[in-house]
């Protein structure tokens, strides 16, 4: 766990330092495991519970791993108007999963956020940290399938 | 040496110790005011909201929970204007509907003056008023139970879920949860839009009330602080 | 560069810095905020310096990333200085036309000019963009002369001499009577008199006092915060330099939301090199004043974004807010005195220093000084980040500055102030924009957020959007807001689902009452202003719903349902090859139809159709 001790280097007894400590725990996992909370609790002087409440209550963290693609849509105002509830329909239909959850496999994980500041640019979804902007349930369909490496949809043919 | 502050509750002149919170001062003076969250040793919370009054300042009238509101000299509070008493009667209601078949809750909800419930009832077994999180974390110090998540996903849990090895077994979450009170004899159905009859042989009481504590029956559910009162 | 030791320094460095930028023939401007990196700006930054390099003037052509220029629309963009020469839209490929002709010929090339969509004609120049010409871009301006992560930039426009004014001879009682005297007031949504909010701090008794900014801008459509932060961080910290000095703090805060990545990370930058130059730190050139920042990120939380539950998570805790009876100006932070403002209200004070209160409140109204920067944003033409004078009515922005609709439907509202605020109907646009008229007509104007509505906009969907986003922001503390806000939520979904019911209306609004007024917080207590606002002035949109069963905008999917038109239909298949729910069926060169059971009103069908043959009823 040396990683995580370079992490935590510094920091001991510190909790007002909770917050930023969990995010440098999730960059380097990609969620937050059990026992990489037991030891920021411990280094930090902070009440198991209290980093598991902190934990939980900000979105940002996954107390679960997320997948290999994490596709976040923007369901801001701006988003929202210009229809960024028919993206997470989308995407709920074609992966059986709500936002928050990754697909079975771990390869999609699908996240809303309430606004990224891209709104010019709306409806926006980030994969995988870039931007993707003036997105459709078509566009975004295509991208999820390529990302699961579905070469084309299998297509209904016609009778 | 004890510092003394007064103020005026509901017109009556009431002396409260420095320090202490409008509701500690109304609740010593025999002032009635609804609460839930409310605990003596505790640290003051103002979740439940169940305590709101009128704080009168300069032609100007403020709403705010009693419990949270340190008592000064000079100030005018209000506690049982029609305006209060709608706004509590309407949080009475919002609690009742989420669990209807707690005792303590229907307590509540008839002293509140909730006559029927308009909403569709749900079946939660807490409601959040956050006393065993507060006995655990401030008075036993064992931090096993905390409030876990945001908005409609909060709820009680252990840390991590499961690690029950932190609670010191003293007892107080259960002994001061409202829900583990024995529940109403009668059975709440979703659609019956009235309290069942067994709290409603209480309203008699509580028609009466003028804002004075009359040692009802109803504090009994709900743990109020005038039953330790002498 | 070294420490600056004392304010001639500061004075040395810029005479300095403004020699060597005379030497520069000629500098592209080029936008690389968030949503310009999103329209692809950095491949257009990359071509345009590899072309520079092959053609030998990468010495004399300086390229200046700036921040976010407002355009939104128009990126990527390139503006030329000197002269203002405007290209939009620009692409990776046209970099080496670009170098060729504008850059060593001075040609200009007419196609990547911008269209006025009015005229018809092509704009040569920034300040002939009407888009512009009708904005008072005081704060936004500096954007286009500082690449954030060069203080260099910064001090050579002026930066950090209204600091330097200050320590030199302005006593801190008179910061404060400055402020005050200019009417500023907080721009993150509550307005509260700035001046009063310093004085108030500084009369509280304690020897440590802190300065926090509210970068959290939650509001989901406004980002003006971003904007500022990202483009021009060191106006933020000179704000918060003199703030400190004014009520005696020595340590700040900036806490900007973990959805801001770019922010933070210029923000930071700042930092480092403010603290290089030794404008942050010990003995701030040469003074006894002492101050340092630290940035801090937030883990996503709207809540965050009050101001109690900000601390609360600045001190490493989940973002509850406590009650307000004792302001935080006396006990905020680590129970210490704060203040606490919003990153625009920071950028306003260096202005107010340099060119004194008189000057900052002649603009405006009466109650509300200054300029405000706004947030366009929805079914308006040029969406983007527009600065007017507060006082300027709604029809202004919307229609001089927004370019009216984006496409061919009618403008029906325009929702102002995030989930706090609420929507104005096309009758009221002649409304004036600042802090109290909105508020009277059951709106707000908020943090700047601005989103324009079309008459393909549900407004019972929007309350329920509005609902559905407190609903899962909530800290779930108080009763009035996590039970109240889901009850409105049940209830506004029955209505959208076609389950609504008369008597409901009258529930909703006292239970909207209730929440507004027994909350714990500012969050609980607006609540429910989407709701209230869209049954006020949209009430027959309601009535279709709960009377008819009937969604007159065609969004709410219980009530709509879509169908193809057998005259524009030619069979080719395309939709039914697209719909993920095998819902259409057809035969070759035949009309196809929609099962309207399978049918789920994804829409993905709509845009596959190229012929329109497909209508929502």
């Amino acid at each position: 766990m040396t990683a995580l001790n370079s992490i935590l280097k510094g920091r001991q007894s510190q909790p007002h330092l909770l917050i930023e400590v969990l995010h440098d725990v999730q960059d380097l996992y990609g969620y937050l495991p059990e026992e990489a909370m037991s030891a920021v609790a411990q280094e930090l002087g902070v009440p198991l519970m209290e980093v598991y409440r902190v934990a939980c209550f900000y979105k940002a963290f996954s107390l679960k791993p997320r997948g290999k693609h994490v596709f976040t849509v923007c369901t801001g105002t701006a988003c929202h108007v210009r229809g960024a509830k028919l993206l997470i329909d989308q995407v709920k239909g074609q992966l059986n999963i709500e936002p928050g959850e990754t697909t079975e496999d771990g390869l999609v994980t699908i996240e809303n956020v309430n606004c990224v500041g891209a709104c010019a640019l709306g409806p926006v979804v980030i994969q995988n940290g870039a931007y993707c902007h003036h997105m459709t349930p078509g566009k975004l369909r295509k991208a999820i399938d390529k990302s699961r490496g579905k070469k084309k949809k299998e297509e209904r043919a016609h009778a | 040496m004890q510092q003394y502050v007064t103020l005026k509750i509901d017109d009556a002149r009431v002396q409260a110790i420095k320090g202490a919170s409008v509701l500690d001062a109304a609740m010593a003076s025999g002032i009635c005011i609804p609460h839930l969250c409310y605990v003596p040793v505790l640290k003051d919370s103002g979740a439940c909201r169940l305590c709101i009054v009128e704080v009168v300042n300069d032609g100007r009238t403020k709403i705010t929970a009693s419990c949270t509101l340190n008592a000064e000299d000079g100030m005018v509070i209000r506690s049982n204007t029609e305006r209060i008493r709608k706004l509590r009667k309407n949080i009475a209601e919002l609690l009742v509907a989420q669990a209807p078949n707690s005792r303590a809750v229907q307590d509540i909800a008839v002293r509140c003056g909730v006559k029927e419930v308009r909403y569709p009832f749900r079946n939660d077994n807490c409601i959040q008023c956050g006393r065993c999180v507060r006995y655990c974390t401030e008075y036993s110090k064992a931090n096993a139970l905390g409030f876990v998540g945001r908005g409609k996903n909060r709820h009680v849990e252990f840390a991590l879920g499961f690690r029950r090895d932190f609670c010191k077994k003293c007892g107080f979450c259960t002994e001061y949860c409202p829900m583990s009170v024995t529940p109403c004899g009668g059975s709440m159905k979703s659609g019956e839009g009235r309290l069942c009859g067994n709290c409603e042989s209480q309203t008699a009481t509580a028609d009466k009330f003028t804002g004075v504590c009359v040692r009802c029956e109803l504090g009994r559910g709900f743990g109020c602080v005038r039953q330790t009162y002498v | 560069m070294r420490k600056l030791k004392g304010l001639s320094n500061l004075e040395s460095l810029r005479k300095k810095l403004l020699a060597e930028r005379k030497r520069i023939r000629s500098t592209m401007i080029i936008p690389n905020g968030t949503c310009c990196q999103a329209s692809q700006s950095p491949g257009v930054i990359d071509a345009v310096h590899n072309e520079l390099v092959r053609q030998g003037l990468d010495k004399s052509v300086r390229v200046r990333l700036s921040g976010c220029l407002g355009f939104c629309e128009q990126e990527p963009i390139i503006v030329f200085e000197p002269g203002g020469l405007f290209y939009c839209q620009v692409k990776a490929e046209d970099a080496k036309e670009i170098v060729a002709r504008t850059v060593k010929n001075g040609e200009v090339i007419e196609r990547l000019l911008y269209t006025d969509p009015v005229s018809g004609k092509k704009v040569r120049t920034e300040a002939e963009i009407p888009f512009y010409q009708a904005q008072d871009r005081q704060l936004l301006n500096h954007n286009r002369s500082v690449d954030p992560c060069a203080i260099e930039d910064y001090i050579a426009i002026g930066g950090y001499s209204a600091l330097a004014k200050t320590i030199a001879g302005i006593v801190p009682e008179a910061v404060i009577g400055e402020i005050k005297a200019s009417g500023l007031r907080g721009r993150g949504g509550a307005g509260f008199p700035t001046g009063r909010k310093w004085a108030e701090c500084a009369e509280a008794p304690g020897d440590e006092k802190y300065v926090v900014c509210n970068a959290d801008e939650g509001d989901p459509g406004a980002y003006m915060d971003r904007c500022l932060l990202e483009a021009n961080p060191h106006i933020i910290l000179e704000g918060m330099m003199i703030g400190a000095w004014a009520i005696g703090a020595s340590t700040g805060y900036i806490y900007v939301r973990n959805e801001y990545p770019l922010a933070v990370q210029h923000a930071r930058i700042a930092v480092e090199q403010a603290r290089k130059l030794g404008l942050l730190g010990e003995n701030i050139l040469g003074s006894s004043f002492s101050f340092d920042v630290e940035v801090a990120r937030g883990g996503g939380a709207f809540v965050c974004g009050e101001s109690t539950a900000l601390m609360a998570s600045l001190e490493g805790k989940v973002g509850e807010p406590r009650a307000k009876d004792i302001h935080t100006v006396k006990d905020g932070l680590r129970h210490k005195p704060t203040v606490l403002n919003n990153v625009e209200t920071w950028a306003n004070v260096p202005s107010i220093i340099l060119n004194g209160a008189k000057w900052f409140a002649a603009k405006g109204t009466k109650g509300s000084k200054g300029t405000k920067i706004f947030a366009l944003t929805g079914q308006v033409k040029n969406t983007g980040l527009v600065e007017v004078a507060m006082g300027t009515p709604l029809n202004r922005i919307i229609f001089d500055i927004g370019g009216g609709s984006k496409n061919d439907k009618a403008i029906k509202a325009v929702q102002t102030g995030g989930p706090s605020g609420g929507c104005l109907p096309v009758g009221k646009f002649d409304l004036p924009v600042d802090f109290d008229t909105l508020y009277e007509a059951g709106a707000m104007m908020g943090s700047g957020g601005m989103v324009v509505m079309d008459e393909g906009t549900c407004m019972v969907d929007v309350a329920r959007y509005f609902l559905n986003f407190l609903w899962d922001e909530s800290c779930g503390k108080c009763v009035p807001c996590r039970v109240g806000v889901d009850r409105l939520l049940e209830i506004v979904t029955d209505i959208a689902e076609g389950r609504g019911r008369r008597e409901q209306i009258a529930l909703l609004e006292e239970l909207a009452d209730t929440i507004s007024v027994a909350s714990l917080c500012a969050l609980g207590k607006t609540a429910a202003n989407p709701v209230l606002s869209t049954l006020r002035y949209f009430p027959e949109e309601y009535a279709a719903h709960v009377d008819h069963k009937k969604c007159p905008a065609g969004v709410c999917k219980a009530l709509i349902s879509y169908s193809i038109q057998s005259d524009k239909c030619n069979g080719c298949g395309s939709c039914l090859r697209a719909c993920p729910h095998d819902a259409i069926d057809g035969r070759k060169k035949k009309v196809h139809i929609i099962d309207e059971k399978e049918c789920r009103r994804c829409g993905i069908c709509v845009g596959e159709c190229k012929f329109e043959a497909i209508t929502v009823s």
